[in-house]
C-alpha cells in the first residue's frame, strides 16, 4: 500500500515540496534553538510554557477527529459514517504526532528524554500525557492500517483489531481528560485550577477536531477523486454544532463562578484576557483583541451552526468551520496556557511575545503533521480509487459505494 | 527514605527549615549575592532581565498599595520554601509533577532535591511552584573571565535547558553530616544530629541584619523551634499556606498585617507585590 504514497499528481508533489519546505525551515530554526538554548524563546521564569505546549493543548484536541466517526460508527451503527472513519483516524495520528514533537521542541534536554522512561514517576500528569498520547495514536495507527489493509484485500477485519477499536473509544476521551489535568491539578493557578476543564477541553476537541475533518473532506472533494456524500458531512456538522455550544456553555460557566464568588484569583486572569490588567501603571493587555475576536467567533459560529439553513448549505458550512477553528485555536493555543500563567500566584504580571525561532519551528512541525496525515491521506484514497476501479465490493467498501452518489 | 544511595541509616528524623524576620530585612541583598557565589549560579551579560536570569534566593518588594502618608514597604526574601505537600508528607506541588523524578523530597531532612543530570527540562515544575522558585537554564551557563576560579567545588555547576532552584546549601549538609559521622565514629560526639552552627545555608550566615534563621524545626534546641512554638507562635506565617495548603519550611514573621495578604491572590487585595526587588 505503501507504493500508493509515491505516485500521485502534480497537485501532490508541489503540497509536498511545500510542506518539505516547511519542515526544512522548521528544522534549521530547531537546530539554532538547539544550539542556542531555549533563551531564544518568549518564554520566561513566568511564561514558562509558551506557543509549544500551548499548541500541544490545541492539537489533542484535533486528535479528537478520530473518535467523533468511530463511536457513531462503531457504536451507534451510524453507516454513513463508515466511508470516513479512517480518514479521523489518520487525522488522529497525525495531530497526537504533532503533539509529541511539539513536547519535544519544548524540552530544554531532548536528549534525556528517555529519562522518562528510566525514572517514570505515576505521581506526574506529564508521564500519563505522554502514555496515553503515544497508546492512542498507536492504536489509530494500527487500526486504520489494518481496516484499510482488509478493504484492500476484501477481507473481514480480523476481530482483534475490533477490540482495538472498540478500546480506542474510551482511550480517545482519555487523551483529552489527561492533557486538561496537566493543568487543572496545580495549585496556585486560579485559572487552570478548575474541575470543568477536563469537559472544556472534551468540548472543544469535539468541536475542533471534527471541524478541521471536515474542512479536509470538502478539500479533498475539490482536490481529488474522494467524494463523500454531502448528507454524510451534514451529520458531522450536526455533532459540531452540539460540541460547540457545549464549549462556550462550559466557558460561560467559568465564568459565572469566577464573577459571583468573587475570588480575586479566579478572576484576574479572565480579566487580563479580557479587558486587561492595569499593575504599576501599566497596561498588559496584549491577548484583549484575540479574546473579544475568539468570543465573538464563538456566538457567530453556534448562530451559523444552529440555523439549518446555513448549516447544510454548500457555501456557508465551509466558512463557518474556518471561524470555528480559528475561534477555538485562539481560545485554546492562546489564551488557555499562556493566560493561566498570568498574572503569576505572587500577583505580578509577565507577558509572553513569541520569537521567530518559535513562529519558525512551530511552522515546521505543523508541516510534519500535515506531511503525516498527506502521506497516510494518499494511501487511504489510492486503495480507495483502485476499489473502485475493481467492481468488487466486500465489507466496509460497501458504504463506500453508498456515499459515493455522482 | 529516598534513593537507594544512601547506606547510614539515621536513626532521627530532621526537618530543615527557617524563620525570616521581615521586620529586621533592609532589602540589601546580600543574601542573594551570597546564595549566588555559594552555589555557582552563572552570571548573565544582563542581569538587570529578572525573568531570565537565576536567582534561587530573590527579595520581593511588597507594598500595602496606599497613598502617601500611608505608604508602607516591606521586602520579603525568597528561597525555595521546601514545601512538604498535601495530603501527604513528601507532595509538593513540584514533586508531583515531575515526570521523571529528577525532583524528590527527601523524608530524612524535609529538603526537595533537584538531580539537574535527570532533568530534562519540560518546566512542569516551574509551572507548578506557585513560589517561582524554580528557574530555567535558559542558556548554556556562562562566568565572566576569571571567576570560573571562585567557584566552588562541592555544588556541581548546572547545563543549558533544565530546572535549578535553592537547595538549603544541601552541600553544606553533606559536609556536616560527614564530619559529625567521623566524630561520632571516633567517639567525640554521642549522636550524629547536628548542631545548629554545624549547618547553616550561606544566605542565613550572610545576612547582616540577622533577618534569617536557619536550623531544624524539629529540634527544640534550634532556634527556629524556639521561634515558631515560642517567641512567634500563632504569629509567624507561610506564604500561601492557608490557600494552597502547600506547608513551606520558611516562615515570615512581620509586625504589619498587610504583609502576610500581599502576597496571596486569594485573599483580598489590601496590598500588592511592588516593582523592584531585586
Amino acid at each position: 500500500m505503501l507504493d500508493k504514497a509515491i505516485k500521485g499528481s502534480k497537485l501532490y508533489w508541489w503540497w509536498l515540496f511545500i510542506l518539505f519546505g516547511a519542515i526544512g525551515t522548521g528544522f534549521l530554526a530547531y537546530l539554532y534553538q538547539f544550539t542556542h538554548g531555549l533563551g531564544e524563546t518568549g518564554m520566561s521564569r513566568d511564561i514558562s510554557w509558551g506557543i509549544y505546549i500551548s499548541q500541544l493543548t490545541y492539537l489533542v484536541g484535533v486528535a479528537a477527529s478520530g473518535v467523533m466517526l468511530v463511536l457513531p460508527y462503531y457504536l451507534h451503527n451510524h453507516k454513513a459514517f463508515g466511508k470516513i472513519t479512517i480518514l479521523g483516524e489518520f487525522m488522529a495520528v497525525g495531530a497526537v504526532f504533532m503533539c509529541l514533537m511539539f513536547v519535544l521542541v519544548d524540552l530544554g534536554q531532548p536528549m534525556r528524554m528517555f529519562n522518562l522512561v528510566l525514572h517514570p514517576s505515576p505521581n506526574s500528569v506529564l508521564f500519563w500525557d505522554a502514555v496515553v498520547l503515544n497508546v492512542y495514536m498507536g492504536l489509530n495507527l494500527v487500526i486504520g492500517w489494518m481496516v484499510l489493509q482488509c478493504e484492500k484485500k476484501g477481507d473481514v477485519v480480523p476481530k482483534w483489531v475490533k477490540v482495538l477499536i472498540y478500546i480506542s473509544i474510551p482511550w480517545a476521551f482519555s487523551i483529552h481528560t489527561v492533557t486538561a489535568f496537566l493543568y487543572a491539578g496545580l495549585p496556585g493557578r486560579h485559572f487552570w485550577l478548575t474541575a470543568i476543564m477536563a469537559a472544556r477541553f472534551l468540548a472543544s476537541a469535539f468541536a475542533a477536531g471534527p471541524a478541521i475533518l471536515l474542512l479536509i473532506m470538502l478539500a479533498l472533494r475539490k482536490a481529488s477523486s474522494f467524494h463523500v456524500a454531502w448528507d454524510t458531512l451534514k451529520g458531522l456538522a450536526k455533532i459540531i454544532t452540539y460540541a460547540m455550544i457545549a464549549n462556550v456553555f462550559f466557558f460561560l460557566l467559568e465564568v459565572f463562578t469566577a464573577f459571583y464568588s468573587g475570588i480575586p484569583g479566579h478572576q484576574e486572569t479572565f480579566y487580563y484576557l479580557f479587558t486587561g490588567l492595569s499593575h504599576h501603571g501599566h497596561w498588559y493587555g496584549q491577548l484583549v483583541p484575540a479574546m473579544w475576536v475568539s468570543l465573538i467567533l464563538m456566538f457567530t459560529t453556534i448562530v451559523l451552526l444552529v440555523v439549518p439553513q446555513w448549516r447544510n448549505s454548500e457555501k456557508v458550512l465551509p466558512v463557518t468551520l474556518v471561524i470555528l477553528v480559528a475561534a477555538t485555536w485562539i481560545d485554546k493555543g492562546l489564551g488557555l496556557v499562556i493566560g493561566g500563567f498570568i498574572p503569576n500566584p505572587l500577583n505580578e504580571i509577565t507577558e509572553y511575545a513569541v520569537t521567530l525561532p518559535e513562529i519558525l519551528i512551530t511552522i515546521g512541525v505543523y508541516g510534519m503533521g500535515a506531511l503525516v496525515v498527506t502521506l497516510l491521506y494518499k494511501i487511504a484514497i489510492g486503495v480507495r480509487e483502485e476499489l473502485e476501479n475493481k467492481p468488487r465490493i466486500i465489507g466496509a467498501a460497501e458504504h463506500a459505494a453508498h456515499g459515493h452518489a455522482h | 527514605m529516598s534513593g537507594g544511595k544512601e547506606h547510614v541509616e539515621i536513626p532521627y528524623q530532621t526537618k530543615f527549615g527557617m524563620v525570616i524576620n521581615l521586620d529586621k530585612c533592609t532589602g540589601c541583598g546580600a543574601c542573594m549575592v551570597a546564595c549566588m557565589a555559594e552555589n555557582n549560579v552563572p552570571v548573565r551579560y544582563d542581569e538587570s532581565d529578572k525573568l531570565r536570569s537565576i536567582t534561587w534566593m530573590r527579595v520581593y518588594k511588597l507594598t500595602n498599595g496606599k497613598p502617601f502618608p500611608e505608604t508602607d514597604v516591606c521586602w520579603l526574601p525568597r528561597p525555595c520554601m521546601h514545601c512538604e505537600g498535601n495530603p501527604a508528607h513528601g507532595f509538593s506541588p513540584c514533586v508531583s509533577v515531575c515526570p521523571a523524578v529528577a525532583t524528590d523530597y527527601s523524608r530524612q531532612t524535609g529538603i526537595v532535591s533537584q538531580i539537574y543530570t535527570r532533568c530534562f527540562g519540560c518546566r512542569y515544575c516551574m509551572g507548578a511552584c506557585p513560589y517561582k522558585a524554580r528557574y530555567f537554564n535558559w542558556w548554556d551557563p556562562k562566568w565572566p573571565d576569571g571567576m570560573k576560579q571562585y567557584l566552588s567545588p562541592d555544588v556541581s555547576c548546572r547545563m543549558r535547558g533544565i530546572v535549578e532552584k535553592c537547595s538549603f546549601c544541601f552541600h553544606r549538609y553533606q559536609r556536616a553530616m560527614d564530619k559529625s559521622f567521623y566524630q561520632a565514629s571516633q567517639g567525640g560526639r554521642e549522636d550524629t544530629r547536628l548542631l545548629e552552627e554545624e549547618y547553616q545555608t550561606a544566605c542565613a550566615q550572610a545576612c547582616p541584619a540577622g533577618a534569617i534563621t536557619f536550623g531544624d524545626l524539629l529540634n527544640p534546641e534550634h532556634t527556629v523551634y524556639k521561634l515558631i512554638h515560642a517567641t512567634y507562635k500563632d504569629k509567624a506565617f507561610r506564604i500561601l499556606e492557608k490557600t494552597l495548603g502547600t506547608r513551606p519550611k520558611v516562615y515570615y514573621v512581620s509586625s504589619k498585617d498587610w504583609v502576610e495578604a500581599a502576597a496571596d491572590n486569594h485573599t483580598k487585595k489590601v496590598a500588592k507585590a511592588a516593582p523592584g526587588g531585586h
